[in-house]
C-alpha cells in the first residue's frame, strides 16, 4: 500500500499537479492513525486480559468481606471466671455467646455450621446441684429467669463433677462444656474458646421501622461515635429522629469490668449512671428515648433489648495450603478441595488417554491413508462442524447415549467420554495440520529404504510432528479441564474423591460453578476459580517446555 | 573400458503422468559396479527415470507404464513383486538432503531397524561402517546422539548416504545429490562416489556436466522424455554422435 501511492504521488507529481502530495501525505497519515489505533486496541486487549487474570488470582488468593453480627469483637478468655473447654483436637477461634447457648439448647447437633467440622456435638453440663454446675447454668440462663438445660430427650449429657466433665472433653472431639477457669487450667486434652458476648443494646424504638428509616448496620467507628457522645442523631445511621443517649454500665458491675478490659469505656450519658445492677441498667436502656449502651447478649435478649447489627471488615488468605490438602466438606463449604483437584487430573487422564490415540489415529487416517474424496470432505466437514457445536449439546448427549443407553451412569467414565467426544475435533484437526507439515521427503526418505508406510508413519512422520500434535492436545485439554456444562450432565457432583469409573465426581469448574451458584460461598468459588487458571497456565507452561525441548533437540 | 555384467535392464519404457507422456520408449542396460549419469535438461525425465528404478513412482497418483524394467533379470512391474525388497536393494539418495528428526545414530540404524535388526552390538556396527563408507565417522563420531537436523548441509547428504548403505544395498540412485551444496561439500561427496562405485551400482542425476564428466563411466543424455544418446561418458562428452547431445554438451540450450 505504502509503495503504490509512493509511486501514483511521484507520477503525478512530475505531471505537475498540487493535490498528490497532499495526498501522499494523507494516506502516511491515515496509515499512521490506523497502526495507532491497532497498536491502542492490541494493547488495550491485553491489559483487558491482564486485568482479568489478575482479578482472579487476586480475588482467589485474598478474600476481603464484611462481616456482619451483633457481636462486639472482643472476645474473653474467661468470663465471669468460667472458660469453654472443648476438646484440643478443634480449630481455635472465639465464639459467639448465642453459639454457646445455642449448643446446650439442643440448637446444634454438630460443629459443621460452628467451625465447618464433622464432628457430633456433645455438650456436656455439670450437674446444676453442684455449685460448679450451678455457676455454668446460670451463666447461660441467668439466675433471675426461670430456664436451664432443656429437660430431656436432649443432646446435653451430665457430669457430676467438673473434673470428670473435662475427662468427657478429652475423650470426645465434638465435646463443649463450661467448667470454672481454675479447673480447666493444665487439663490436658483440653482447651479454652474465648467467647464474644458484648453487644450494642438499643432502645426497641430505635430500631423500629419508621417512615423508610431503620438503623444501618454500625461499624466499629459508629459504635465508639454513639457511645462517646459524637453521634448526636440517630438520623445520622439512618434511623428515626431520636438524639443519641448513651447509657454506661453501673460502676462495679461485670459488665463494666468487661467493658473496661475490652477497652471500650465510655462516658456516662444523661441517662447515667445507672445506680444498682445489671436489671435497672438493662432497664435503662429500655426506658430511655434513643438510648444504647453496651451489653452481654444473654442479659440484652432477657430483657427483650434489641442488638444493632455491626459490621467489620475482614481480610485474609482465601487460598491456603490447607485449602490445596483438605478434603471439601459440607458440599464445599468448609475444608478444601484437595479431591476436587485430584477428580480433575483423574477426568483429563482418561480423557487424554480415550482421546488422544483417537484423535491421532483418525488424523493419520485422513492424512495418510483416505483417498481423498467426497467420503473424506464429508468426514472432515462432519469434524470441522463437532468443534464449533456449544459444549452443553455434547453434555446432553453424553447424558442420553453415556449415561442412560449405555448406563455408565453420573461418573468419571461418562463425563471422560463425553469430554474425549469434545476435544475429538480439535485433536484432529491440529494432528493432521502437523502431519501435514511433516514434509514429503521425509516419507520418501524412509519409503525409499524399504519401509513399509506404516513403519513411515509410526516411525518418521509421527514423530516429526510431535510437537504440533501435543501443542493440539494440550490445548484441547485446556478447553477440557474449564469445561463445566457437559461434565454436570454426565459425571456427577460428588466432592468425594472418585472411587472407581462409574463414581460420580466433581472437577474444579464444576465446583466453581456449584459453589457461586448454590450460593455456598463466593470467595471459595473465587479461590477454586484460581487454582483453575492456575492448573490452565501450568499446562500451557508444561506445554511450552515441553514443546521447546523437542524443538532443541531435534535442531541442536 | 568394457561393459560390466548387467544390472538393469530396461526395454521399452513408457510413462505417462495422467496424460502427459514423460518417458518415451526407453532402452537401456546399466552395468553394474559402475556410475551411469543422467544428464538433460529440466522436465526431461531423467528424474522420472530414475524414481522407476526403485518403484518410487508408485507413489504418486495417475502413473502409468508400459514396458519393462528388469532387475537381475526379474521384471520389477511384475505382479508379486515385493517392493520393500526391491526397495531394499536399490537405495536412494535426494536432492536435498533429508535426515529425519533423530539422532544421527538413529537415523543410520533407522534402515536395519525397520528390516528387523534389533541386537545392540549388530547396530552399532553398522552404525559405524556405514558412517566411515560415507566419509562422516570422524565429523560425527562424537556426536551420534546428537540430532541430525544440527549438522551441516554437505554433512546431512552424507548421513542420507550412510543411511542408504546402512541397508546394504545393490544399487544407489542419487537424485542430484550436490545440487544443494557447496562446492566442498560436493567435491567430498564425488569423492566418496569414486570409492563407493567399487562395491555398489551408482546411477546419478546431475545437472552438472563437469560433475558427469569427472564421477561417471556412462552417460545418458535425455530430452524431453527420449533417451537421445547413452554411451561411456569421454564418448559422450568429446564425440557425441547425436547433434541434440552436442549441442546440449556445448551449452546451446538446457
Amino acid at each position: 500500500m505504502n509503495d503504490t501511492s509512493a509511486t501514483r504521488s511521484v507520477g503525478t507529481r512530475s505531471v505537475g499537479t498540487r493535490s498528490a502530495g497532499t495526498r501522499h501525505r494523507a494516506a502516511i497519515g491515515s496509515q499512521a492513525v490506523a497502526f495507532t489505533a491497532i497498536r491502542g486496541l492490541s494493547i488495550l486487549t491485553i491489559a483487558v486480559l491482564g486485568l482479568i487474570l489478575g482479578f482472579i488470582l487476586y480475588k482467589g488468593l485474598r478474600y476481603s468481606n464484611i462481616d456482619r453480627s451483633a457481636y462486639l469483637p472482643y472476645a474473653e478468655d474467661a468470663p465471669d471466671g468460667l472458660v469453654v473447654a472443648v476438646n484440643s483436637g478443634r480449630a481455635p477461634g472465639a465464639l459467639d455467646w448465642g453459639v454457646l447457648y445455642g449448643m446446650f439448647t439442643d440448637e446444634y447437633i454438630d460443629w459443621a455450621k460452628i467451625d465447618g467440622s464433622d464432628d457430633d456435638l456433645t455438650p456436656i453440663a455439670i450437674d446444676p446441684a453442684t455449685p460448679e454446675g450451678a455457676r455454668a447454668e446460670a451463666f447461660l440462663f441467668g439466675t433471675e429467669e426461670a430456664g436451664g438445660y432443656p429437660a430431656w430427650g436432649g443432646l446435653v449429657q451430665t457430669a457430676s463433677t467438673s473434673a470428670a466433665a473435662l475427662a468427657a472433653v478429652a475423650e470426645t472431639p465434638g465435646a463443649v462444656a463450661i467448667v470454672p477457669e481454675a479447673a480447666a487450667r493444665g487439663a490436658p486434652g483440653v482447651m479454652t474458646l474465648p467467647l464474644r458476648r458484648l453487644v450494642l443494646a438499643v432502645n426497641p424504638e430505635v430500631a423500629e421501622f419508621v417512615d423508610d428509616s431503620y438503623i444501618e448496620d454500625l461499624s466499629g467507628r459508629d459504635v465508639m461515635d454513639l457511645l462517646s457522645g459524637r453521634a448526636r442523631n440517630w438520623k445520622e445511621f439512618g434511623g428515626p429522629d431520636l438524639a443519641v443517649a448513651p447509657v454506661a454500665p453501673p460502676e462495679g458491675s461485670v459488665l463494666a469490668a468487661a467493658v473496661r478490659s475490652a477497652g471500650l469505656e465510655y462516658p456516662a450519658g444523661p441517662g447515667s449512671p445507672v445506680p444498682g445492677g445489671g436489671l435497672e441498667y438493662l432497664a435503662a436502656i429500655g426506658g430511655t428515648s434513643g438510648a444504647a449502651g453496651l451489653a452481654f447478649a444473654g442479659d440484652a435478649a432477657v430483657a427483650g433489648l434489641p442488638a444493632a447489627m455491626l459490621t467489620r471488615r475482614t481480610s485474609g488468605w482465601n487460598l491456603t495450603i490447607g485449602y490445596l490438602l483438605e478434603a471439601p466438606r459440607l458440599s464445599g463449604r468448609t475444608g478444601g478441595i484437595s479431591t476436587i483437584i485430584a477428580n480433575t487430573f483423574l477426568m483429563l487422564l482418561l480423557t487424554v488417554a480415550f482421546a488422544a490415540p483417537l484423535g491421532l489415529a483418525a488424523a493419520v487416517y485422513f492424512v495418510e491413508y483416505a483417498r481423498q474424496g467426497p467420503f473424506v470432505r464429508a468426514l472432515r466437514l462432519g469434524t470441522e462442524t463437532l468443534a464449533g457445536i456449544p459444549s452443553i449439546i455434547f453434555g446432553l448427549f453424553g447424558f442420553l447415549f453415556f449415561v442412560n443407553i449405555l448406563g455408565f451412569g453420573f461418573g468419571l467414565l461418562s463425563g471422560s467420554l463425553t469430554l474425549t467426544l469434545m476435544i475429538l475435533p480439535t485433536i484432529i484437526r491440529t494432528s493432521e495440520e502437523a502431519l501435514k507439515s511433516v514434509p514429503r521427503a521425509m516419507r520418501e526418505g524412509s519409503l525409499a529404504l524399504g519401509a513399509t508406510k506404516l513403519q513411515t508413519v509410526a516411525r518418521v512422520v509421527v514423530p516429526a510432528a510431535m510437537p504440533g500434535i501435543l501443542t493440539g492436545l494440550i490445548l484441547a485439554v485446556g478447553r477440557a479441564v474449564g469445561e463445566t456444562a457437559a461434565l454436570l450432565f454426565t459425571m456427577g457432583s460428588d466432592y468425594q474423591l472418585a472411587k472407581g469409573l462409574f463414581s460420580s465426581a466433581r472437577g474444579l469448574s464444576a465446583h466453581v460453578y456449584l459453589l457461586f451458584s448454590e450460593g455456598i460461598s463466593f470467595d471459595r468459588a473465587f479461590s477454586t476459580a484460581a487454582v483453575l487458571v492456575f492448573v490452565v497456565l501450568l499446562f500451557n507452561f508444561a506445554a511450552k517446555r515441553l514443546i521447546g525441548r523437542m524443538n532443541r533437540s531435534a535442531a541442536a | 573400458m568394457h561393459d560390466s555384467p548387467v544390472k538393469f535392464s530396461i526395454k521399452g519404457l513408457d510413462l505417462w503422468y495422467g496424460k502427459t507422456q514423460a518417458l518415451k520408449k526407453i532402452d537401456v542396460d546399466i552395468g553394474e559396479k559402475s556410475v551411469t549419469a543422467l544428464i538433460g535438461p529440466s522436465g526431461c525425465g531423467k528424474s522420472t527415470f530414475l524414481r522407476t528404478l526403485n518403484r518410487m513412482n508408485d507413489l504418486i497418483d495417475g502413473v502409468r507404464i508400459e514396458g519393462s524394467v528388469l532387475y537381475e533379470d526379474a521384471d520389477i512391474f511384475a505382479p508379486g513383486t515385493d517392493v520393500i525388497d526391491l526397495r531394499k536393494r536399490v537405495g536412494m539418495v535426494f536432492q536435498k538432503p533429508n535426515p529425519f528428526p533423530m539422532s544421527v545414530y538413529d537415523n543410520v540404524a533407522y534402515g536395519p531397524r525397520v528390516h528387523g535388526v534389533k541386537d545392540k552390538a549388530a547396530l552399532d556396527e553398522i552404525v559405524e561402517r556405514s558412517l566411515k563408507q560415507a566419509a562422516l565417522w570422524e565429523e560425527v563420531q562424537g556426536r551420534l546422539r546428537s540430532s541430525a537436523l544440527g549438522l551441516s548441509g554437505g554433512q546431512q547428504q552424507r548421513l542420507c548416504i550412510a543411511r542408504v548403505l546402512a541397508v546394504e544395498p545393490d544399487v544407489v540412485l542419487m537424485d542430484e545429490p550436490t545440487s544443494a551444496l557447496d562446492p566442498i561439500s560436493t567435491a567430498k561427496i564425488e569423492t566418496l562416489l569414486d570409492e563407493l562405485k567399487r562395491r555398489y551400482t551408482i546411477i546419478i542425476v546431475t545437472h552438472n556436466m563437469q560433475q558427469a564428466g569427472r564421477i561417471s563411466d556412462k552417460t545418458a543424455f535425455f530430452l524431453m522424455g527420449d533417451l537421445v544418446e547413452y554411451s561411456d561418458t569421454k564418448e559422450l562428452f568429446f564425440n557425441p554422435r547425436d547433434e541434440r547431445t552436442e549441442n546440449y554438451i556445448s551449452g546451446r540450450f538446457g
